[in-house]
């Protein structure tokens, strides 16, 4: 009785296998296929997961009729992907949350130049590369976070400031692994030079409450734990972790301040969300379009009220949420340097023992 | 007289030599490309970079992936072999249940498991939560801090330990009995009777076990990227894509194959010439004492303990999650992803269970030189870093797609099958990386039941091929099934493979998971990773039901 139960589920499932398995090399094949016939596609690689993102594709499609195929991962590793495949790579477009890797691609010769009007009116030329292959959707400021009941932000100033002696034991920030960081420290390296950074990186090192660990969320649990008094971190988290929905973090989140550096200097150091459309698409004209698309009003507001981020078309307000932080002053330098001195900051990293 | 015997059918098999030998051959060239592209690289002139590794990296990265192996092993044996002696050899509360749901953790990839611990202790997560607000007491972070070292051995160790235990109790409950009942006999107390007895014959399945968690543990990324600890495998990552330095990172991958490769002569070595094979047609398996009193809570409280730390407390706290992020998350895209996954996981675990068959028949049967080789390659797909994989496996595909094109071309029609958008590149690369897995399980099979059946069937005159699907399947079938879930567990939780070569508009349960989990939205990554645990754990069920039926 119990052999002949086993041997019909083992059946079972087998049968199942097969038929599953002839159904899918039709179904995944087609969807690309099928739609270029009608009215197009665009093929997007990009390391942004959010829901959001993808109303906006559906947004797109509604306008266009265009359809967005998308392969979702990490933009390293999406980079790595199409320096590989090369002149037979199915996608047009690029997306990533980082500059740094917006230059390395382009560098890479991964991009071809868009020159169209729509876009240029839309984003400013400091959020764009000079050769027009990548151009920025979205910004976060990655600034610093303090205690509330500890600090008082008339204490901060920059953030060489926090290399300072009474900051001993009160920093805490995430590893140096994470991009966010080495573009600071990329963006640093152009600002000041490398001797600087490499002072500004083991000054921190030495200002440590513990080492590096965990994301930029658990920085700001940390400060409101009494772990530390400051860290370095993303607006955009803090905005996130006000509309989680677990209050404790909500509560974490309402406990700290934030607090835009380098006013008085060098500005406060700020990352895009880049694209560009890559240098053997097939579907140029659609991947076109669809920057044009992201670069709109009606995208731009969407990155603004739902993701926490700043838009960059000047026509669009951040939302009121972001403006209650207040204006601030950005550093003003060429994003590609974030990619073009990524390398140098990794070394430097290491040099200062920042894990 | 048996050496004639084995004259006799060996001249016999010699015709059919060729068609094992070849699909054998096949599968293994699939496997041994991507190690050759590393193993060149691994010689060829270091550059600037690799002595800035040397200068500055490579001794921690050394210091911290030995700590984590060492320890993690040591406390997975512990705790997997202790397991699997108390519910092998005692009766006590609850032993059916937790017979099997000590399996369970299995079912709970590593990197949920760390993500889902951290959650529980951080300063917004339950425990400290109660603290602060019910009772008031403000704590010292650091003793809540399991983003360490210690506390990736913890959670490497709890989501780990099943494979030690399952291993070796299918042992003790089917291998032993004799002895053990003998060592009872004669008066040896039940702790004597273990280390005198139980720890000694089940050497070659404890040393085998624990190899399966020395590689998990050297090959993860999530665990150790999440927790800020620099190991190999996170230095990889960090010279490629951060130093846009592919050969430094080969180089790195090539240092890491070596050590697999050393700890994979070293478990031969510790394994011994000893072989078990079945001495009759009936095993009897070992019947268990009954517990009473102190001592039966005790045993129940360890094994309980384990099963609520490891599987029952990470549930909890993931349902928890899943309960507040559910109305957000949820949507039908859900369904298909459920859907891609077990297809793509069945059809992977299928077409590896297959290989493994021919290729354990073909290694039994025919022992010589080329054979050992093919049978030690299988293994090699197991120790190449999942990245590694995925580059050899997308560059080998870009040739065969660039060739069709090519052809197409010369015949002005349209390529017939383009392989790199395909989800054939992904099945290859799943193909290559548990190939030992699937292997492993039926070549052990194979190993329990011995040739005698087979060269029976031979001597009354059935051929190699029809002995393999009269005789030679079904002895192992409970070999072939376990092998077939293990893998397709496996798969199910993968990520590397899965997140870089994937088609477009696919995802699994797995990269949606880390997806969240990734942008700092653990919450929400929750009710992804709770399929994947209710999966595989019907999965794990299943394998524990052939597991005590079967003989193994």
């Amino acid at each position: 009785m119990k052999k002949s139960l086993k041997v019909m589920a083992l059946t079972m499932l087998t049968a199942s296998l097969l038929v599953t398995g002839c159904g899918k090399t039709t179904t995944t094949q087609t969807p690309p296929v099928e739609e270029s016939k009608s009215a197009g596609v665009v093929n997007l690689y990009t390391s942004r997961h959010y829901e959001s993102d993808r109303q906006l594709y559906d947004a797109f499609t509604e306008q266009t009729g265009i359809v967005v195929n998308v392969v979702e991962g990490k933009g390293d590793e999406l980079l790595e992907r199409l320096k590989t495949e090369a002149d037979q790579t199915e996608a047009d477009l690029f997306l990533t949350a980082d500059a740094g890797n917006m230059h390395v691609a382009s560098e890479a010769g991964l991009f071809q130049p868009v020159n169209n009007d729509v876009i240029f009116a839309n984003i400013p030329d400091k959020y764009r590369a000079d050769n027009n292959e990548w151009f920025g959707i979205a910004k976060r400021a990655r600034v610093i976070v303090y205690a509330k009941d500890r600090v008082n932000p008339a204490d901060l100033s920059t953030y060489e400031a926090l290399t300072e002696p009474q900051w001993k034991g009160k920093v805490v920030a995430r590893t140096s692994t994470n991009m966010y960081n080495m573009s600071l420290l990329a963006s640093f390296i152009e600002v000041k030079g490398e001797q600087a950074s490499l002072d500004w990186a083991k000054g921190l090192v030495a200002n440590f409450a513990r080492d590096p660990k965990g994301n930029d969320r658990d920085q700001a649990k940390a400060i409101v734990a009494g772990e530390a008094d400051v860290t370095i971190m993303n607006t955009y988290y803090i905005g996130a972790m006000l509309n989680s929905k677990d209050t404790e973090e909500v509560k974490v989140a309402e406990s700290v301040g934030i607090f835009f550096p380098n006013q008085d200097t060098t500005g406060t150091h700020v990352n895009i969300s880049g694209i560009g459309v890559t240098k053997h698409a097939k579907n140029v004209e659609n991947a076109t379009k669809f920057i044009e698309f992201l670069s709109s009003e009606q995208a731009q507001q969407q990155f603004a009220s739902t993701n926490h981020e700043y838009p960059v078309n000047p026509k669009v307000e951040p939302s009121d949420y972001i403006k209650s932080w207040g204006t601030f002053k950005e550093q003003n330098i060429d994003l590609s340097a974030l990619g073009k001195n990524q390398q140098q900051a990794i070394k430097l990293f290491d040099q200062a023992g920042w894990k | 007289m048996i050496a004639l015997r084995k004259l006799n059918l060996w001249k016999r098999l010699r015709h059919h030599l060729n068609i094992w030998a070849v699909l054998s051959l096949i599968s293994i060239i699939i496997i041994i490309v991507p190690s050759l592209l590393i193993a060149i690289e691994f010689f060829a002139e270091p550059n600037h970079n690799w002595t800035h590794i040397k200068e500055y990296l490579l001794q921690e990265y050394i210091y911290n992936s030995i700590v984590l192996l060492l320890f993690t092993a040591l406390a997975t044996i512990v705790i997997g072999v202790s397991l699997a002696w108390l519910v092998t050899m005692y009766k006590f509360p609850l032993r059916n249940i937790l017979k099997w749901g000590l399996i369970l953790p299995l079912a709970i990839p590593p990197y949920i498991g760390a993500y889902t611990y951290h959650g529980i202790f951080n300063y917004t997560g339950i425990v400290q939560v109660n603290l602060r607000n019910t009772f008031e007491i403000t704590v010292n972070q650091s003793y809540f801090n399991i983003m360490t070292i210690p506390g990736a051995i913890f959670i490497f160790t709890i989501f780990l330990y099943p494979y030690v235990y399952t291993i070796t109790r299918s042992f003790y409950q089917f291998q032993s009995s004799s002895l053990i009942e003998n060592a009872r006999l004669l008066g040896s107390n039940s702790i004597e009777t273990f280390f005198r007895i139980g720890l000694p014959i089940s050497r070659v399945a404890i040393v085998g076990s624990v190899t399966l968690v020395v590689l998990e543990v050297l090959n993860d990324y999530g665990v150790a990227s999440y927790f800020g600890i620099q190991t190999f495998s996170t230095a990889i990552f960090r010279t490629w894509y951060g130093m846009q330095d592919i050969d430094s990172a080969l180089k790195l991958a090539g240092a890491l194959m070596l050590i697999v490769i050393l700890i994979l002569i070293l478990e031969k070595f510790l394994r011994g010439r000893k072989r078990y094979s079945f001495s009759s047609t009936k095993v009897r398996p070992i019947q268990p004492q009954q517990l009473k009193g102190w001592k039966a809570f005790l045993v129940f409280f360890y094994c309980f303990g384990v099963f609520v730390i490891a599987c029952i407390i990470p549930i909890l706290q993931l349902l928890q999650w899943a309960y507040i992020t559910y109305e957000k998350i949820y949507s039908n895209e859900f369904i298909n992803l459920i859907y891609q996954s077990i297809l793509v996981a069945s059809i992977a675990s299928s077409i590896i269970v297959l290989g493994s068959l021919v290729i354990a028949n073909y290694t039994r049967l025919y022992r010589g030189a080329l054979t050992k080789i093919i049978s030690r390659v299988t293994t090699l797909g197991y120790s190449i870093p999942g990245a590694a994989i995925a580059i050899a496996v997308i560059t080998v595909f870009l040739a065969i797609d660039r060739y069709l094109t090519s052809i197409s071309d010369i015949l002005s029609v349209d390529p017939i099958f383009v392989f790199r958008t395909s989800l054939v590149m992904l099945i290859v690369a799943y193909i290559i990386r548990f190939l030992a897995i699937g292997y492993n399980s039926i070549e052990s099979g194979f190993e329990k039941v011995g040739n005698t059946f087979t060269e029976a069937s031979r001597m009354l005159g059935y051929s190699t091929v029809k002995t393999f699907f009269k005789i030679d399947i079904p002895l192992v079938r409970g070999a072939i099934f376990s092998g077939f879930i293990l893998v397709f567990v496996d798969i199910l939780k993968e990520l590397p493979l899965t997140l870089f070569l994937q088609p477009f508009n696919f995802a699994t349960l797995a990269t949606q998971a880390f997806k969240y989990a990734n942008d700092e939205m653990v919450h929400e990554a929750a009710l992804a990773s709770l399929l994947i645990i209710f999966i595989s754990g019907i999965s794990i069920y299943f394998f524990h039901r052939i597991l005590d039926k079967e003989p193994r």
